[in-house]
């Protein structure tokens, strides 16, 4: 069975009196171990079905479901919670907390966990271990490059150790450089942790990593090809 | 508790901007607390006034006198235990504007009933000795730098005194024992106004000490009962009642002063309120992100919330802290008939409570506007 | 100025909420200031509302006030035949030698006893201050134990309705009119023959008398016969300067009162105030970058701030004194602590007042506004356009 199975997802919005269709009965199986790459232009309604998949925003008709749990029917509360457990959520702009301490912004999630704070702590390095920045655990993100502040973002989504990552152009903002080695991190995240990753991107070179590729088109999903493997 | 770190983080945001909260707050609980501190002096008397002492005057007003056969009468009366008398002077030191009460008292039997007039043993016997010796409150004395052996002269204010200045001799400072006394009047021998005045032999009102305080309303009636239909009727009160005659004398100090504390916190509302508003708007894409990442809205309600408390709880204390160390009985020497005191526990507690409640009315509409974020909506107004 | 002013405008009703309550904020103080200043003005106005110019007091040498004054029945005759004294259609001189006791009333309110001002008056009392209007009933008759009570005397304290009995002085008294003064003290008193007075209250002279002058110029003259007259041992006084004297203390006791409070509290209002304009500033960065890389000069972005800071405040002015009009002509009393009798007075908001809230408004608007306005003015053109 498939880690995320999404069937005649549809989301308007209603914007005046005008309902704008962003996504038109669009059906994703995701199988565990995946890391499928969604490209097409902007307004194709890529960022809405990463959303709709993290249980930040809700589906118009349709429905989905990741692992066991139905996300589409879960009330605002018990989705939060989900979110907390099950999905670690990887933002174009970092998104770090700035008041907080590299340390402090990856242990945001685990504020919600029932650790004690040695525990906590072990998570929050073993976290910054695998992104490479236990040295950086005090700095806040204006002291951090724009590839590390990602790094950090990284580790605050594995930090609990979900089983599914939700990137959303995590690259986007990035120079070549850290772009390749965010893209490594991923793709390392992937293969060594079995991490099964949906990441939204334009970007051709972060596709090619993905183990699968899905294009979407205004609303709806034009082609369905293996990726094209190696560089 | 694990988030208190995070409310903390949050209020150092954007310091200017915590610290105009934490003060207008704190201005308000100083104001605050001031005003309580001016209602509770005038209350504290009323309060504090013995229950046992009751007192007689004539039944038109204050400003008439009874004979002092009225004596007799009352002593008589079955549940009185002792009896004292005093008149109003009214003199005139220096400027009319350097007012301060001044008694004629029956001295023996007055210090005997007032255990609040405390004075040393050798200044009560000075005094008592004295035909023409006085004795003044330790604050009107630091007023106007009265000294033991000093002479106060008085020009007469009521016209039964004659025009002749009187001269007196200061026999000792008293201190206050309990609110029933201030330490703002002077003191003096009855006898020495007595033998002045145009009309001797004349009291303006009569203390009497009842044995028991249950009995205080049948004493009153006997004594009333018994000058009924002469020349010079009688209205018994305790002393409670006659000390809230008093108060109200200053109009509705409770209504004003409560209105004006109502205003206040109105304001610090707003300004409260409005500061919080404006930091959760600043971080609206913080909250989102921290709602992505599975913080449930009541959290994010919370955190905001604790922030408004914690900044108003800091005002609060700095507030009252202000308040404790201005507002003591002798700065606020505004008038010799305000019994001022200074800021008190229940007071202070009370003033803290308010700010706590300040934080919390003024973290409730913006922890709501940021616990109700739609996500998406907040997510994408950056990106 | 003309389009950074609608600009500014605009802005502040894109930020309507938080403008608001900023507004709210001075709001509150502004009425407050008002509200406090209103019952100085209004306790004033009543004593000052009590003279005449064209009246004279005359009271005892040192004496501050009525209750403490005294004056000998034969000193009645020798003030009367001066010339300077107005004369009635009778021929009579238009004099009043008066006595003022206070009389223990409970308040309507919170029935706690009050004095009450009871003044017996001559016959002429009436004529003399032509202020005087019967609402209800009649003068009383001379010679009769009839009284008039002041209209505000007679929602202030309990049992003064037209037609009660009021006992003091072991006599009853039957009231028989109720009067208006153009709000002036009278209006808290109660008015009945000197005559019967005197013996019911064991007194044994008048305290005061108040004639009416033939001339308000005539004054001088009026007083310096009195001064050398060896008999009389009297002071009088222009009955508009004494019962203006009346209201000093009280009312700078009211005026430090309420300017502290209004002081006090206007710091926090500016505080608010502060941080609202602050925000403004940091939220619109990159439009006054813009500005000023069009040209607009420093100083027009500090006084286009300013402008918006006190803009808002003068919004919360209006709204404070709006908050504040309902309680103009609300009939409150205290006690007059020159005479130790209590009088009412209504809150009095006047042009003047409001005027001078709406001024305080804009000084807590500049205020608060002054150093937004400046950090405003200091960014730098470059970095400014550059900031989301």
């Amino acid at each position: 069975m498939a880690l995320i199975e999404l069937r005649d997802v549809t989301k308007t919005y209603k914007r005046d009196a005008i309902e704008i269709p962003v996504l038109d009965r669009v059906s994703i199986d995701v199988p565990e171990g995946e890391y499928l790459g969604l490209m097409g232009p902007s307004g194709s309604g890529k960022s809405t079905l990463l959303n709709l998949l993290a249980g930040i925003d809700r589906p118009t008709r349709g429905s989905i479901r990741v692992g066991d749990t139905e996300t589409s029917s879960l009330s605002e509360r018990a989705l939060a919670g989900w979110r907390a457990r099950n999905v670690g959520f990887i933002f174009q702009l970092y998104n770090l907390i700035p008041v907080l301490t590299a340390f402090e912004n990856v242990e945001l999630p685990l504020l919600l966990t029932n650790l004690s704070k040695t525990q906590r702590r072990d998570h929050v390095m073993t976290a910054l271990g695998i992104v490479a920045l236990s040295d950086r655990e005090k700095h806040y993100p204006r002291q951090l490059s724009g590839g590390q502040e990602q790094r950090v973002a990284i580790a605050r989504a594995i930090v609990t150790d979900p089983r599914l990552l939700l990137a959303d152009e995590p690259t986007g903002d990035l120079d070549a450089k850290s772009a390749g080695e965010v893209l490594t991190l991923l793709q390392r995240l992937n293969k060594e942790y079995k991490k099964t990753i949906v990441m939204v991107t334009h970007d051709p070179h972060a596709a090619e990593r993905a183990t699968r590729v899905l294009h979407l088109e205004k609303g709806t999903l034009v082609e369905q090809t293996p990726a094209a493997v190696g560089g | 508790m694990k988030f208190i770190g995070l409310v903390l983080k949050g209020a150092r945001r954007s310091k200017r901007r915590t610290l105009l909260t934490v003060m207008s707050v704190a201005i308000a609980v100083f104001l605050f607390a001031s005003l309580r501190a001016v209602l509770d002096g005038f209350n504290a008397a009323t309060e504090a006034s013995s229950s046992t002492r009751i007192v007689t005057l004539r039944s038109t007003s204050l400003f008439f006198s009874m004979p002092t056969s009225h004596a007799e009468g009352i002593k008589s009366t079955p549940g009185v235990q002792d009896l004292t008398w005093a008149n109003w002077f009214g003199g005139v030191y220096k400027d009319p504007q350097y007012f301060f009460a001044q008694f004629a008292i029956e001295p023996d039997s007055y210090l005997r009933m007032y255990p609040e007039i405390e004075l040393t043993p050798e200044d009560r016997k000075a005094f008592l000795d004295d035909r023409t010796g006085c004795i003044v409150g330790d604050g009107l004395a630091k007023r106007y730098g009265f000294k033991v052996g000093d002479k106060i002269t008085l020009q007469v204010g009521i016209p039964i005194y004659g025009t002749r200045d009187f001269d007196f001799n200061v026999r000792g400072l008293y201190k206050s024992g309990g609110a029933a006394v201030d330490n703002q009047s002077m003191f003096f021998h009855w006898k020495y106004a007595d033998e002045r005045s145009i009309q001797p032999g004349q009291v303006g009102w009569f203390v009497a000490q009842i044995s028991n305080p249950d009995q205080a309303t049948q004493v009153a009636t006997a004594i009333d009962e018994k000058f009924a239909n002469s020349p010079n009727e009688t209205k018994t009160d305790t002393e409670k009642q006659f000390q809230a005659t008093f108060v109200s004398m200053f109009g509705n100090l409770n209504l004003l002063l409560g209105s004006i504390a109502l205003a206040v916190v109105i304001t610090t509302l707003f300004v409260a309120g409005n500061t919080m508003a404006m930091s959760v708007r600043e971080r609206t894409t913080e909250i989102a992100v921290m709602r992505t990442l599975g913080f449930p809205s009541s959290t994010i309600f919370l955190l905001v919330a604790g922030e408004g408390l914690m900044m108003a709880i800091v005002g609060g204390i700095i507030g009252v802290s202000l308040a404790r160390l201005i507002v003591t009985p002798d700065l606020m020497q505004a008038g010799a008939f305000i019994p001022v005191f200074g800021v008190n526990n229940a007071n202070a507690v009370m003033a803290l409570l308010l700010s706590a409640g300040i934080g919390i009315f003024a973290g409730l509409i913006p922890a709501t506007m940021a616990s109700r974020l739609k996500i998406v909506d907040a997510l994408r107004r950056v990106a | 100025m003309g389009l950074i002013g609608s600009y500014n405008l605009r802005s502040m009703i894109v930020r309507k909420g938080t403008a608001a309550m900023t507004a709210g904020g001075i709001a509150m103080v502004v009425a407050v200031f008002v509200m406090t200043l209103a019952i100085a003005q209004g306790f004033r106005a009543t004593l000052v509302a009590s003279g005449s110019p064209q009246n004279s007091i005359i009271l005892r040498k040192g004496a501050t006030a009525e209750t403490v004054s005294g004056l000998l029945r034969s000193d009645v005759p020798l003030i009367e035949t001066l010339p300077q004294v107005a004369r009635g259609a009778d021929n009579r001189p238009l004099a009043s030698p008066e006595l003022v006791v206070a009389i223990a009333l409970p308040r309507q309110t919170d029935n706690q006893n009050a004095n009450v001002p009871v003044r017996g008056v001559g016959p002429k009392a009436f004529q003399i201050r032509d202020a005087m209007t019967f609402v209800e009933g009649r003068q009383f008759a001379p010679g009769t134990r009839e009284i008039n009570v002041g209209r505000l005397a007679v929602g202030r304290f309990k049992g003064l309705g037209l037609g009660s009995d009021v006992k003091f002085g072991n006599a009853t008294w039957t009231i028989v009119g109720i009067f208006t003064a153009d709000d002036a003290a009278f209006e808290s008193e109660l008015w009945g023959d000197v005559d019967l007075m005197m013996p019911a209250f064991q007194r044994i002279g008048y305290q005061s008398m108040t004639v009416k002058l033939a001339d308000a110029s005539m004054f001088d003259s009026f007083k310096a016969a009195i001064e050398s007259d060896p008999r009389l041992y009297l002071k009088p006084s222009r009955e508009q300067d004494y019962y203006a004297e009346q209201s000093q203390a009280m009312t700078t006791v009211i005026r430090v009162f309420g300017t502290f409070v209004t002081l006090i509290l206007s710091i926090g209002a500016v505080f608010g105030a502060m941080n609202t304009m602050y925000a403004a500033v940091a939220y619109r960065t990159r439009e006054i970058g813009m500005l000023r890389a069009l040209g607009f000069s420093r100083f027009r972005i500090v006084t286009a701030f300013l402008a918006e800071s006190v803009a808002l405040a003068l919004v919360g002015g209006v709204l404070g004194c709006i908050l504040a009009l309902p309680v103009h002509g609300l009939s409150t009393g205290t006690t007059n602590f020159t005479s130790f009798s209590e009088v009412a007075f209504k809150f009095r908001i006047t042009p003047a007042l409001l005027a001078g809230g709406m001024l305080f408004s804009a000084v807590m608007g500049a205020v608060g506004g002054l150093l937004p306005a400046i950090r405003a003015a200091r960014i730098p053109v470059a970095r400014a356009l550059r900031e989301i």
